[in-house]
Order: C-alpha cells, then sequence, then structure tokens
C-alpha cells in the first residue's frame, strides 16, 4: 500500500483533474464552441470570463479566488490561452481559451523524455514556417537536443516525418486543435527559460524515496503495538472540556495577539516605529501593563518572560524562599548545557541544594529525594527532574506564583506598569507641543526608571536610534561573551581599582535585596537595587548558580582578611571570570549575555558608578562607601572587600537566628573571620539593621541637607565618599536622562523639565537615604570602624 | 558440517532423519518470524480499532460548537510589509532570530541567507557545498544557525561576528542516513533536534556532534518536527509521508502518542502555543487540530477551492489564527476555533515552502519558490 501509494502523483492532481472534468462537463460545464472573431472561427474555445463565474458559482469564492484557482489549472495545462503560446495565464475577460485533452494532462502520464521533446520540435521544424516556426529557445534546445541523441536522431526525423505525413490527412479545425494542444502541453513541461514551472518537484518527493524501500520489520510493529497499547491504556478528558479550554485559550490570549489585536504602541512592521520591541525587550524597566498583567495569567507567561522572571525571583528572595526557583532554573539548566558539563553541574546541583545541610538546600519529599538519590548513581541531564518537577508544580506553581500574584510587589508593579498606547497619538500629531509633552513624560518614565536595567543596554538601544537594535546589540554582545570571554577580561581587570563594586556584583543582590524589605514602598528602590542585580546576578539561572553562595567566596577572602591584602585584584579578577564565563555558559538565556556582556563592553563609567550608587543604597552602604573610597585612593585597600561584604551579607540579612538551621550552620563557621574584633556583633546587626530602616523611612530629606551633613564631618571617610556617591548617583540620572533626551527615537526634543527634576529628585532621594544610612552607620555601629 | 557430523556418528537412516530434523527447524523458524509479524499487524489493527473506539466514547461536540460563542476575527489586515529578494534559487526555509527582526534562511542552490528582515537588508551569506538546504534554524542566543539538506548532515555556523565569514566556523554536527528536512534547537544552544528522511529524528550534543538520542517509529520520512512551548515539557512531534503524527519523549525516546487522519503525507506539525494541541499540514491540502488531552483530532481546516497541498503551517500568539502555506502560491489564514478561513493571502509568484510567526508574534515571514521571502502584518 505504502508503495502504491508513494508512486502515486502528489494529491493536488486528484483535485483538480475532478474539477476540470466537470468543467468540461456538457449540462454542467463550461459552454465550449467556435467562436467568432473578427472573420476567423476559432473551433473549440471558451472566454476566461466564463471560467471564472463557473468557478464563483461551483466554489462559491469571490472573484480574486476564482481568477487565483484559473490560472493555477491553466499554469498545469488543464486549459490554454489560444492565441497567446508564451504565457499560461488566464484573464478575466473575452480572451479566448481551449480546454486540454486528458492525455496530455500534466500528470496522466510519465513526465516525457527528451526524445519525445525532439520528434515534436523536429516535426515543427518541418511544418508551414509561417505558423509553426520555432521559438528561440525551442531552437536552441533543439540544437543541444540534436547533439546529446546523435545516435537517435534517424529515428527521431523519421518519426517526425511520418507524424507530419498524419496529420496531413486530418480536417484542419481538427488540425489547428491537436496542435494547440500538444504545443500548450510542450509549454507546460519544457518551459520557456525564467518561467515558472509548476511541474518542479521537490528532489525528496519524486522517487519514491526511504519509506518505499523500507519494509515494516517486526520490530517497527512490535513497537507501534506497544505505542497503541499505551494510547488505549490513556485517560482522556472530554471532548467538550478539552475544546472548552483551546477555546477560553483562545479569548484569554486574544489581546496580547498582536495580529489581531494589534500592539501597543504599534506594530513595528506596519508603522517602521520599533518603540514595541524597546518596551518589550528581554529584560527592562519601564515595564507595560500589559506585560505585567500576562504575568498572571499562569505561571508560564510569568517565567518565560526575563523580565517576570526576574521580578518573581526578587520577591521570592525578599521572602528567602528562592531557592526553590533558583533550583528550578538551575535543574533547567542542566538539561539545556553541553554533554560535556553534566556530569559537574549535576554534582554543582547536588552540592548546592539537595546535599544534606547545603547552602540553599531544597525542601523536598522523601520519596522524591530517594528517587533522586537512585538517579545521581548515573549522572544525565535529566537526574533532577522529578525533584524539579516537584518543586514547580507544588512549590513554586501552587505557592509562590499565587502569593506573588496578590502580593503587594505585584500590585505595584503593576500600579507602575506603563501605558505605551499613550505613545500613539504623539506619533500621529508630530509637531503638537502638548502631545509632545506628555508624551515625553511617559518616555522619561519609561527610560529614566530604567536608568539601568537594561542598563547598557538600553540606553545603547535608544542611543543607536536605530533603535531596538537591542536585539542586534544583542547578538554581538552576547557573541562576545560566548566566544570570547577573554576579552573582557583585561578591561575588566583595568576597571578593577576604580570599580571595584562591579567586582562584587555577585554580592550586591543579596546586600541590596534585604533593606529592600515590602515596607519600604518606593519603586524607586526596586529600581536600584534590579539595576545592580541585572548587571550582575541572577537576571539568569547560570548566574545565580555561580553565585549562590556568596559566603563560599567570602570564605576564602573573609577568612584570610588581613593576610590576604596583597590579592585584591585577583580575587577580583577572579570574580570577574566567573561572572564572564557564567555568563558564556548561560547560552539559552539570551538576555543573560545581553545585560552582562554589553555592561562589560563599553560604558564602564557609567556602570561603575551606577553599581557604586546602588551598593550604597544597597543597604551595606557604609563599608561600601568606604571601600569606594579607598579603593579610590588606594588599590590596597579593596581587598577588604569581599569579606566585609559578606559579614554584611549576614549583617543586613535575616537575622540568623530567623532562618533555617542550616542556614545558620553554614554562616557560623565564617563568623569569626569575618567580624574579627567585634564579638557583639549579634547585637550591632540588630542595631544597624534598624538604623538602616530608620534611614530608609527618612530617604526624603533633601540632598542638599545630607551633603552638607557630609561636608560638616569633614575629614570623615565616610561621609567623603557618600558624598562622591552622591556626585557619581546623580551624574549618572543626568546620563540617563540625557541619553533619553538626545536619543528617544523620533520624540527627541522637549523634555518636560519637571520630570527630569522630578526623577533626579527620586535617584537623589534613594542616595540620600543611602547617605543617612551611612552616617548613621558611623555613628551607631561602629564595629567595623575600631578594627 | 552438520552433515559431517552425522556421518561419523550415525548411520545413514539417522542422517536423514536428522536433516529432516533440521530442515523442519529452519522452516519453522521462517514460519514464526512470519508469523510474528502477521500477528503483530493484525495485533497492531485491532488495537488501533479498539484506540478509534475508545477515542470516539467522549467525543460530546465539535469545536465549532464550542466555538459559537466567540466573536468572529472580523479586523484581520494582515498585508505584505517586506519584500526580501534573494539571489535566484529557490527559498527552501526560513526561521526568525530571537531578536525579532533577524530571519535566516536557506535556499536550493546552498546560500544561507542572514536578514535584517525590518531594513530588508541581507547581512550575511554563507555558502554550503550542497543543493536544496531544505531547513535552517536560529539558536535561542541568536548566535548559531543551523541547517541541512540533502547532504544529510546538519551543520552549525556561528553567525554573531558580523565581520568574520561564519564558514569558518562551521561545525557537523549530526549526520543522518537521508536528506535532513527540519531541525530546531530545543531551547538550548547546545542541542539540535533534526528529522531527517531516513525516517528518525535525532537529537545532537552540539559542543561533541554526539547523538544524545534517537526517535525511532515513523514509517516514512519525517518532515517536520516541533517543540512543545511548555517550559517543563519534554516532549516535541514530529509528521511524517507514512501520514502519521507521533508525540515523543525526548527523555525515553519513546513516542507516547499518536495522531493519524490525513489523506497524504504530512508537511508540516506546529503545537498549538497552550500546548494542549498540535496541527498539521498536509499533501492532502487539509491542515487538522489534534487535542492531546481529548486524544483526538478535533478539526479539520479545507475548502473545496483549495486543491494544492500544505507546506508549512503556524499559529498566532493567540492560537487562535491558523497560517498555512500553500502549493498554490497563497498563505491562508484559519480561524482555528470557528474553523472558518479568515483571510486569503496573495502575494507569491511560486510555491510557499515555509512559514513562521515571528517571536513576538507580530508579523509573519514566508519563504517561496519565487525566491524570496516576504513579511506580512
Amino acid at each position: 500500500m505504502d508503495k502504491s501509494d508513494r508512486r502515486r502523483r502528489p494529491f493536488a492532481f486528484d483535485k483538480m483533474e475532478g474539477l476540470v472534468r466537470e468543467m468540461k462537463d456538457e449540462e454542467t460545464g463550461v459552454r465550449v464552441k467556435s467562436q467568432k472573431l473578427f472573420l476567423t472561427s476559432i473551433p473549440s474555445a471558451f472566454a476566461g470570463y466564463n471560467i471564472i463565474e463557473w468557478l464563483m458559482d461551483r466554489l462559491t469564492v469571490d472573484e480574486t479566488e476564482a481568477v487565483h484557482i484559473a490560472n493555477m489549472l491553466c499554469q498545469y495545462g488543464y486549459f490554454f490561452p489560444v492565441n497567446d503560446s508564451k504565457t499560461l495565464t488566464l484573464k478575466d475577460d473575452s480572451s479566448l481559451y481551449r480546454f486540454q485533452i486528458p492525455y496530455y494532462w500534466p500528470c496522466s502520464q510519465k513526465n516525457p523524455d527528451n526524445v519525445e521533446y525532439a520528434i515534436y520540435l523536429s516535426k515543427r521544424l518541418l511544418r508551414n514556417k509561417q505558423r509553426h516556426a520555432l521559438e528561440d529557445y525551442e531552437m536552441d534546445s533543439l540544437n543541444s537536443l540534436k547533439k546529446n541523441l546523435q545516435n537517435k536522431w534517424e529515428f527521431i526525423t523519421m518519426q517526425a516525418e511520418e507524424q507530419v505525413r498524419l496529420s496531413k490527412d486530418r480536417k484542419k479545425g481538427e488540425k489547428i486543435v491537436t496542435d494547440s494542444q500538444e504545443r500548450a502541453f510542450w509549454r507546460v513541461h519544457r518551459p520557456p527559460p525564467g518561467c515558472v514551472s509548476v511541474m518542479e518537484q521537490i528532489p525528496i518527493k519524486i522517487g519514491g524515496s526511504f519509506s518505499t524501500k523500507k519494509k515494516r520489520s517486526s520490530e517497527d510493529l512490535r513497537r507501534e503495538v506497544e505505542l497503541l497499547r499505551n494510547c488505549i491504556g490513556r485517560t482522556r478528558v472530554k471532548t467538550s472540556v478539552a475544546l472548552d479550554g483551546l477555546v477560553s485559550f483562545g479569548e484569554t490570549y486574544n489581546e496580547y495577539d498582536p495580529l489581531i489585536t494589534g500592539a501597543q504602541p504599534s506594530n513595528p512592521w506596519v508603522t517602521d516605529d520599533p518603540t514595541f520591541w524597546t518596551f518589550n525587550c528581554p529584560m527592562v524597566e519601564a515595564i507595560t501593563e500589559k506585560r505585567i498583567k500576562r504575568w498572571a495569567l499562569s505561571m508560564e507567561d510569568l517565567v518565560s518572560d526575563a523580565t517576570g522572571l526576574y521580578e518573581f525571583t526578587n520577591y521570592l528572595r525578599k521572602e528567602y524562599s528562592h531557592e526553590n526557583i533558583r533550583f528550578w532554573l538551575a535543574v533547567n539548566d542542566l538539561k539545556r548545557s553541553c554533554q560535556s558539563q553534566i556530569l559537574q553541574r549535576v554534582r554543582e546541583i547536588y552540592d548546592e541544594f539537595l546535599a544534606p545541610g547545603a547552602p540553599c538546600e531544597i525542601n523536598i519529599d522523601g520519596k522524591t529525594m530517594e528517587r533522586t538519590h537512585k538517579e545521581m548513581k548515573v549522572p544525565s541531564r535529566f537526574t533532577f527532574d522529578g525533584a524539579a518537577e516537584h518543586v514547580y508544580t507544588l512549590l513554586l506553581k501552587k505557592d509562590c506564583y499565587p502569593r506573588f500574584i496578590r502580593s503587594e510587589h505585584y500590585k505595584n508593579l503593576l500600579a507602575n506598569g506603563v501605558q505605551p498606547s499613550a505613545r500613539r497619538r504623539f506619533f500621529g500629531l508630530v509637531g503638537g507641543a502638548a502631545n509632545k509633552k506628555t508624551d515625553c513624560k511617559d518616555r522619561i518614565r519609561s527610560t529614566a526608571g530604567c536608568p539601568s536595567t537594561q542598563g547598557t543596554s538600553s540606553s545603547s538601544v535608544l542611543q543607536a536610534n536605530q533603535s531596538s537594535s537591542c536585539s542586534s546589540a544583542k547578538r554581538r554582545g552576547s557573541d562576545r561573551s560566548l566566544t570570547s570571554s577573554p576579552h573582557e577580561l583585561p578591561i575588566n581587570s583595568v576597571k578593577v581599582s576604580q570599580s571595584h563594586s562591579q567586582s562584587n556584583l555577585s554580592d550586591i543582590p543579596y546586600r541590596g535585596d534585604l533593606p529592600c524589605t515590602p515596607s519600604s514602598p518606593s519603586s524607586n528602590q526596586d529600581n536600584l537595587s534590579g539595576c545592580v542585580e541585572e548587571c550582575g546576578e541572577h537576571q539568569l539561572p547560570a548566574m545565580m548558580t555561580d553565585d549562590v553562595c556568596p559566603w563560599d567566596v567570602a570564605d576564602g577572602g573573609g577568612g584570610g582578611d588581613k593576610n590576604k591584602r596583597s590579592l585584591p585584584a585577583s580575587i577580583a579578577e577572579e570574580r570577574e571570570r566567573r561572572l564572564s564565563t557564567s555568563s558564556s555558559r548561560k547560552n539559552s538565556g539570551s538576555a543573560a549575555y545581553d545585560s552582562a556582556a554589553s555592561a562589560d563592553e563599553s560604558q564602564s563609567d557609567s556602570v561603575a558608578s551606577r553599581l557604586r550608587r546602588s551598593c550604597g543604597l544597597g543597604g551595606g552602604s557604609s563599608m561600601d562607601r568606604r571601600r569606594g573610597s579607598s579603593a579610590a585612593c588606594t588599590p590596597q585597600q579593596t581587598i577588604d572587600r569581599p569579606s566585609v561584604s559578606s559579614a554584611e551579607d549576614f549583617d543586613l540579612g535575616p537575622s540568623p537566628e530567623s532562618r533555617s538551621p542550616e542556614k545558620q550552620q553554614s554562616t557560623s563557621p565564617h563568623e569569626p573571620a569575618e567580624a574579627t574584633s567585634s564579638l557583639d556583633d549579634k547585637l550591632n546587626r540588630k542595631k544597624l539593621l534598624k538604623s538602616l530602616s530608620l534611614a530608609r523611612k527618612q530617604s526624603v530629606t533633601p540632598v542638599i541637607n545630607v551633603s552638607s551633613v557630609d561636608r560638616d564631618n569633614g575629614c570623615d571617610r565616610i561621609s567623603a565618599d557618600a558624598v562622591d556617591e552622591m556626585a557619581a548617583a546623580t551624574t549618572t540620572v543626568a546620563e540617563d536622562v540625557t541619553s533619553v533626551d538626545g536619543t528617544g527615537p523620533g520624540s527627541g526634543g522637549g523634555q518636560p523639565p519637571e520630570t527630569v527634576a522630578c526623577c533626579s529628585g527620586a535617584e537623589a532621594a534613594t542616595a540620600t537615604a543611602t547617605a543617612t544610612a551611612s552616617i548613621s552607620d558611623g555613628n551607631d555601629v561602629c564595629p567595623w570602624e575600631d578594627e | 558440517m552438520k552433515d559431517c557430523k552425522s556421518y561419523s556418528v550415525a548411520p545413514p537412516l539417522a542422517d536423514i532423519a536428522l536433516r529432516n530434523i533440521w530442515n523442519l527447524d529452519m522452516a519453522l523458524d521462517v514460519n514464526t518470524r512470519s508469523e510474528t509479524v502477521e500477528l503483530l499487524s493484525r495485533e497492531a489493527d485491532c488495537l488501533k480499532h479498539k484506540l478509534e473506539e475508545e477515542r470516539k466514547k467522549l467525543n460530546d461536540v465539535t469545536l465549532a460548537n464550542v466555538a459559537e460563542r466567540l466573536e468572529e476575527v472580523t479586523f484581520l489586515n494582515i498585508k505584505p510589509r517586506r519584500l526580501l529578494k534573494g539571489n535566484q534559487a529557490k527559498m527552501l526555509c526560513c526561521d526568525w532570530s530571537p531578536d525579532k527582526r533577524h530571519i535566516v534562511s536557506s535556499s536550493q542552490d546552498g546560500k544561507l541567507l542572514i536578514w535584517d528582515a525590518f531594513t530588508s537588508a541581507k547581512e550575511q551569506t554563507v555558502t554550503m557545498p550542497t543543493t536544496w538546504v531544505m531547513a535552517c534554524a536560529y539558536s535561542p542566543s541568536g548566535n548559531l544557525v543551523a541547517c541541512g539538506g540533502l547532504d544529510n548532515k546538519v551543520t552549525v555556523f556561528n553567525i554573531s561576528n558580523p565581520e568574520e565569514d561564519p564558514s569558518a566556523k562551521k561545525k557537523t554536527v549530526g549526520t543522518h542516513t537521508n536528506f535532513m528536512s527540519c531541525c530546531l534547537f530545543p531551547n538550548s544552544d547546545q542541542q539540535i533536534l533534526t528529522g531527517s528522511g531516513d525516517a528518525t529524528a535525532a537529537l545532537w550534543d552540539v559542543e561533541s556532534g554526539q547523538m544524545l538520542q534517537s526517535f525511532h517509529g515513523h514509517t516514512g520520512d519525517i518532515m517536520s518536527i516541533d517543540l512543545s512551548p511548555s517550559e517543563i515539557g519534554n516532549t516535541f512531534i514530529s509528521g511524517s509521508c507514512d501520514k502519521m503524527l507521533l508525540l515523543w519523549d525526548m527523555r525515553t525516546g519513546q513516542s507516547v502518542q499518536s495522531f493519524e487522519g490525513h489523506l497524504s503525507d504530512i508537511n508540516s506539525v506546529k503545537y498549538h502555543p497552550s500546548g494542549d494541541a498540535v496541527a498539521s499540514g498536509s499533501d492532502d491540502s487539509t491542515c487538522r487540530m489534534y487535542d492531546l488531552r481529548a486524544d483526538k483530532e478535533v478539526a479539520v481546516y479545507s475548502k473545496e477551492s483549495i486543491l494544492f497541498g500544505v507546506n508549512s503551517i503556524d499559529f498566532s500568539v493567540s492560537g487562535r489564527i491558523l497560517f498555512g502555506g500553500y502549493t498554490d502560491y497563497t498563505i491562508n489564514a484559519w480561524d482555528s476555533l470557528k474553523c472558518e478561513r479568515v483571510s486569503l493571502l496573495y502575494g507569491h509568484e511560486n510555491r510557499v515552502t515555509s512559514i513562521k510567526l515571528s517571536p513576538d508574534g507580530t508579523a509573519l515571514a514566508s519563504a517561496s519558490w519565487d525566491a524570496s521571502l516576504r513579511v506580512w502584518a
């Protein structure tokens, strides 16, 4: 059966022939008759509009489609124009056409061979020059056939002469018809060069390929039987239930389907305005409301959006339960990594999430654990699938996700969601100053809001003006991190002394997050801490896995604290390497590189300052500040950094008591090293926490006050640095704003100054917060100062 | 050998008896073998029948009925927005870069072109030492493209650096025993999934070229594969010239679900964006949709006026619209729920070989034998 099937011509021919047969029906088909054209009578012909009308009637289609179908049939040679042997098109007018006889239908015989073609051509040569003269291309092919078929040429000419002789006996009208039919047949099968040939087939579908040769072995059958058995046992849902699901899916996502409901602000392909893409980059700060709403539709929608995943992780981190999502991401990553890394990754994941007392032990039931342990004996990319599924369905999907959607965090995001539709108005009325203003506000919000998410990439996007080249920037950027991480190293190590904070990327989020307790209402904080994390750590799972345990790293730095003074650069560099390699390893998450790579790539200064600012904000402000300044003066002091920062992790972190016992365990060994002299560190920590949160609440304090306070303190290193920090922060803000200014695609100019002011104000306010924090640190907390 | 032995041990009579037994043995062997094949195919038929019965049991409504409550898709204003003119060669496949604006295309003359579709600019050209490059795919990072065709191989190029010649960084990852008809990166730059004319699909490790898993079960050329859209999904589907659509578990290499119904070769398969249904397009000029949970065919998209085969299909973001690229140069847009055609897109001047929705669903790209790509929106 397979064989006969395979040999069969394409299915379409059955359908076409069925239709043409109906067409030729004497009663219900297209009327064929001798048509008078001026003085000549043309036998067996019909007009173009006849067939169009018939098709419209028969298939109930509109005129365009009827013309299209008729043209297809014409190209396949089921009928052909009487007066034009060159083109096979059908026009919806009174031009005349004639049916082909079934003998000449395209698939009724095998593809005609060259001998037949040669006979046909030589036959035409023998006949009336005027009516049967060969076209140039036909002449050419006749000549080449002559060469190729030399040994048969005698036979060919004989055949041709015979056929010419026979045709002489026929009636004139009949002769005209058959000649034209033969000619049309060859027009289809040997088209003039440059013409579309419908007879061409895909090479793979011509000769019965594999399937004709293959006989089904008993093994195939056994496999099939097994499949069928399993299929019968399958549990099915009622068709109505299943279909209802499909229909409601369609309803739900209707508004997210750009081809049905359009894109906000506009579809780039329609309007040539790529704003839509800017809003929908994998990582953005100004998240459109629609995008945020979509996260609430399903967990898949949330985690498949890089920004959504990032916010979700952020939220979970605040709840101290982000080990689940991190584990799940790590397992996904494992599945997608190359074979050579599997073993190592399995180990890493086990050590980090599953081993007893692991730094981020996940909570799965005994059965799953047992299964995983069994799987661990033969590590593969699917080793943790069971555990990951458990985590995903039971913990993330049923617990964390709904909580996230109900949380203040999400509600805040939603409230701050951007409405890009406003932009459409703007594009409609270019030059309308009033509109421009509101519009720009919008834009500022979006861009100033994201001075850093996209950090470098978004601003560069905007600068690129061609814009939306975020994507192309990505391609390049990511490439770099993929293929040439060594390139980054020199850049980074140069930077080390100046922007050591970048080498600290991995730690920052931890510090940065903790103070950002849900109680802190402003989204600024999110933004800022966001920016750091974006560049650094957890936009991507791979990076997370690398950075999971700041403690570990800290251990090295912290343990040796004083001894290792001479190593600062190397530590920092090592971090860099970790960062870059991790980003390169994470191939699948495109966004990863995006930021990481581009962050490395350029704008090192602004990144550095941004980072510094955000570190400051991040809560471990005093320490950072101090380090910042010290780094600025003496590279030597950079050393403190890793150690201290890790200390801060604990200091500012949830008070260890409140966390799981494992966590506490893991912290304890570090403690002596970290806070060498502070015996009362727990107390101090609490104090610090308090003071920080206090500072945070006061964050509204105007910029000037703080800096003046700082200045009062004068020689105090901390405050001096704070001032630095402030300056850096404000300059970056300024930068951001200007970059927005200059580059908003199309929008260009008029930025309402209030917004600039207000947003820089906001930045400043947060910076102030950090400054105050640092001050209070200085006054309140001194354990480090004692040192 | 047996003869010699028997001569030395036993008298001639016994030898004859022994020989008879030997012959009998042979006969039995052949018999049982053909019998098992026959038995198995009979069992398979029986099971198929039973399966159909099972499937019919829960069949209480039709999709068009359920979809009655929906409003019609009225304002579907899809037009050609970009025309990317290639060389003279037929375009056979195209794929979108994850950046939503670049497209890779492969053609009959072995050229792989990288386009910035937004500006209609040709950015890079890679020449393959083969003709009929029937499949090409972008990796999730946008750094790699994979392609293959009549050369039976899947080759990966690194195109991330536009200044460099991509063929310098070329890597042959896997080889089939017949043409390669389709390929995709399963959410990872490190793996490639391919379908081939040797009736198998295979998962390859890009770095080492190792075959991680092969998928046996089809009895005809595999023409198309598609990966489950779900984040945790480890499944993919394949459509073949044996008119079957199979659902595979990537972990075990086993097929777990199968659908039949088409009257001719399946040229294209696609997951519904919900992941709960799959669709197929075939040479029999129909598209069909199967629901995985109901385990049955739920819709046929056909029209009397459509005579030609479907070469490629894709869903819009909401799954509401099913696009099909046809041999008759057109693209039909179906309302997948109401099972009606909502739009007919003219523009190409030869058969449409491949259509792909852009990653964000804003546009549809189509490749055609008329040597051009078009972007519709």
